[in-house]
């Protein structure tokens, strides 16, 4: 399904367009930030990528989630066999990957409701699909929402608008279960979350769990794979993959932190 | 200054009673002349080409004025005529006096405007105004509106002008007097054509707890000035300015305002939004002058600027004067570019870069829009924004 491979790749020069404060840092355009990546992830798999702070985690993500303010210098990430990185973050998404940010952003005045729908829908015109029926959408949507645990009424607030930490991340993973996605990048989902927003944020991932279906779990912590059990897990460290083992490399981790493997 | 004897020549042709009690504004204003860039209110706005062009006052068009808002009463003017609607509420408005410069002008070329008497404690049904202005390259026309709120009245009015793609050029002089507890909104939407020039002028006076709304979205025109001025001439008054500027190819838009506190407890809120794409050019000034004895004054000031374009600019500037310690008046003024980890949210979310755009706009001007009061004109506003901005009308549902 998503086959990286020897990906290389550091910070564009940085442009106008590229001042956001969540963007790439300004100033540190031709920093090498993935140095070598290969990274094979088949249907129904999840895997789980570890690894300290500035190691290129969320570069990563944001790189196959179509983020610009990165020049990929080497190798290339295969989705379904087509080049990922020649399309647009909003062909990615209608294709079926989806990104759920560390960082979910606030947009005052667009409802929840509304993008959802909004992004049903591209995502249905891409498949050949009308646009869904609004009574069957919002039944879709709603049953959803009590999955996760949340209010009908956040529908109507503004993306985002006012959530806590812990409400966004479930926002994210709403979106996720809304949309069906194929390819699920979770960056740092778990950080931020008290236990009971775990729980629910693990169970709203297991239910997207199918042999169709692929998961990538980004985050620094041991804590979310307890809740959802990863096939393989990979710790990256400056820009590589360092080592790769399975569920009891995350415990190792743990125990051990990631020293031992930065020195190697 | 050989350019104005064309207004001179141009000024014989009124009727012969007209001439006679306006050739003092005309005398004036020959005078003066246009407004040049060395006086400080005009250090940004440059009329010379305006002034160099000799407009003739135009002919009675073939006009189609825009549908008219299902809930309002309907006045339709083309060039100043009344095409349908109450002709009590149609008058030429006579200046008694007029100050420097455009105002001069207006008074004497003036032809018909809205003339709006609100009896106290009346609630009229909110009016449109349609207000279609063009039909003639270098034609001119020049309004005078005056509306009067009795004791108590409250009254909406919609001031929507808008026209063809004619070199146009107008203006427009508007008189308020609010008497005690007087409420007006006034919604302004101008939509003029891309290479009309427009200049106005408001002058709202406001008696003891009136209040004062003016909301505004300016899309058109190639030259545009407003300029909007409010004196809380008694105490408890409260004037709301608030509007969406959204000039786009080479479009000049300057909108000056000024706040007078006259007298205690008045408060005053203003809240603009400009997005600037092309070339465009914006220019606000937000003049708050607290005179002596206006104590407890309560003043905010915000300005949000979204340039689209490297080449657009925007030149923001507040105006404090305070002749008064026991006051609160706040400003700030912002500038930037769209949000781009916004931009890249919904993106990451399937929808375009061009559907996430217009979500991005559109949201920015709907915290000012969302404010009109009169649902059907929130709509129009709204509707016309959306169909400014490429592909837009895709998000009308947004409406």
């Amino acid at each position: 399904m998503l086959e990286i491979t020897n990906l290389h790749a550091q910070l564009a020069p940085a442009s106008l367009n590229e001042q956001s404060s969540r963007g790439p840092a300004p100033g540190g355009e031709g920093k090498k930030i993935l140095q070598g990546i290969t990274l094979a992830v088949k249907p129904g798999e999840v895997h789980a990528v570890m690894g300290p702070n500035g190691s290129g985690k969320s570069t990563l993500a944001h790189l196959l989630a179509g983020r610009e303010g990165y020049t990929v210098t080497e190798g290339q990430v295969r989705y379904d066999g087509k080049d990922l990185l020649a399309l647009s973050p909003e062909e990615r998404a209608c294709d079926g990957v989806f990104l759920g940010f560390q960082y979910p952003v606030e947009i005052p005045g667009v409802s929840n409701l509304y993008l959802l729908r909004t992004a049903l829908n591209a995502k249905r015109k891409r498949q050949g699909l009308p646009e869904i029926d609004a009574m069957d959408f919002l039944a879709w949507v709603k049953e959803r929402v009590k999955q996760m645990k949340m209010d009908i009424a956040m529908l109507h607030r503004g993306v985002n608008e006012g959530f806590s930490g812990g409400e966004k991340k479930r926002n994210e993973i709403l979106q996720m279960l809304v949309l069906e996605p194929r390819l699920m990048i979770l960056d740092e989902t778990d950080s931020g979350l008290d236990i009971d927003a775990l729980k629910i944020v693990s169970e709203g991932i297991n239910l997207m769990r199918s042999p169709q279906r692929a998961i990538l779990l980004v985050t620094h912590y041991q804590r979310l794979l307890d809740y959802v059990k990863p096939d393989f897990v990979h710790v990256l460290a400056r820009g590589r993959i360092v080592k790769s083992g399975g569920p009891e490399l995350a415990l190792e981790l743990e125990q051990k932190g990631y020293g031992w493997l930065e020195a190697a | 200054m050989t350019a104005l004897s064309h207004y001179e020549q141009a000024f014989e042709k009124l009727p012969a009673p007209l001439r006679e009690s306006r050739r003092v504004h005309l005398h004036a204003f020959l005078e003066q002349g246009f407004p040049t860039t060395r006086e400080e209110d005009w250090r940004y706005t440059d009329l010379a080409p305006l002034a160099a062009l000799a407009y003739e006052p135009a002919a009675a068009p073939d006009a189609r004025p825009a549908a008219a808002l299902e809930d309002c009463e309907a006045l339709a003017l083309a060039n100043g005529r009344l095409i349908r609607g109450d002709a009590r509420k149609h008058g030429a408005n006579e200046a008694r006096e007029a100050a420097p410069g455009i105002p001069t002008l207006n008074a004497a070329f003036a032809s018909g405007g809205l003339n709006l008497d609100i009896a106290a404690g009346e609630r009229p049904q909110p009016l449109h105004l349609l207000n279609w202005l063009g039909g003639q390259t270098q034609g001119m026309t020049h309004q005078r509106h005056r509306i009067r709120l009795g004791r108590g009245a409250q009254a909406t009015v919609v001031l929507h002008d808008h026209g063809d793609a004619a070199a146009f050029f107008s203006t427009q002089m508007l008189d308020i007097e609010l008497d005690g507890g007087a409420q007006l909104d006034l919604i302004r939407i101008q939509d003029l054509g891309a290479a009309a020039s427009a200049i106005t002028r408001t002058d709202a006076a406001l008696g003891r707890d009136a209040r004062f709304r003016c909301l505004s979205l300016d899309l058109g025109g190639a030259l545009v000035r407003h300029d909007v001025n409010a004196a809380l001439t008694q105490p408890g008054a409260s004037a709301e300015l608030a509007g969406v500027l959204a000039p786009s190819g080479r479009s000049h838009l300057d909108l000056h305002t000024r706040l007078d506190h006259r007298a205690p407890h008045g408060t005053s809120r203003e809240t603009f939004r400009a997005i600037l794409a092309d070339r465009a050019h914006g220019v606000f000034n937000g003049k708050v002058v607290v005179h002596p004895g206006a104590q407890k004054t309560d003043s905010e000031q915000h300005v949000a600027s979204l340039l689209l374009s490297p080449q657009a600019e925007i030149d923001a500037k507040p105006e404090l004067e305070i002749y008064n310690d026991d006051v609160k008046c706040a400003h700030g003024a912002t500038c930037g570019q769209l949000d781009e980890s916004a931009l890249y949210y919904l993106r990451s979310r399937g929808l375009t870069l061009e559907t996430a755009r217009n979500l991005l706009l559109f949201t920015f001007a709907h915290e000012v829009l969302g404010r009109i009061p009169l649902a059907s004109a929130r709509r129009l506003a709204e509707r016309l924004l959306l169909a400014r901005l490429p592909g837009g009308k895709a998000l009308e549902e947004l409406l």
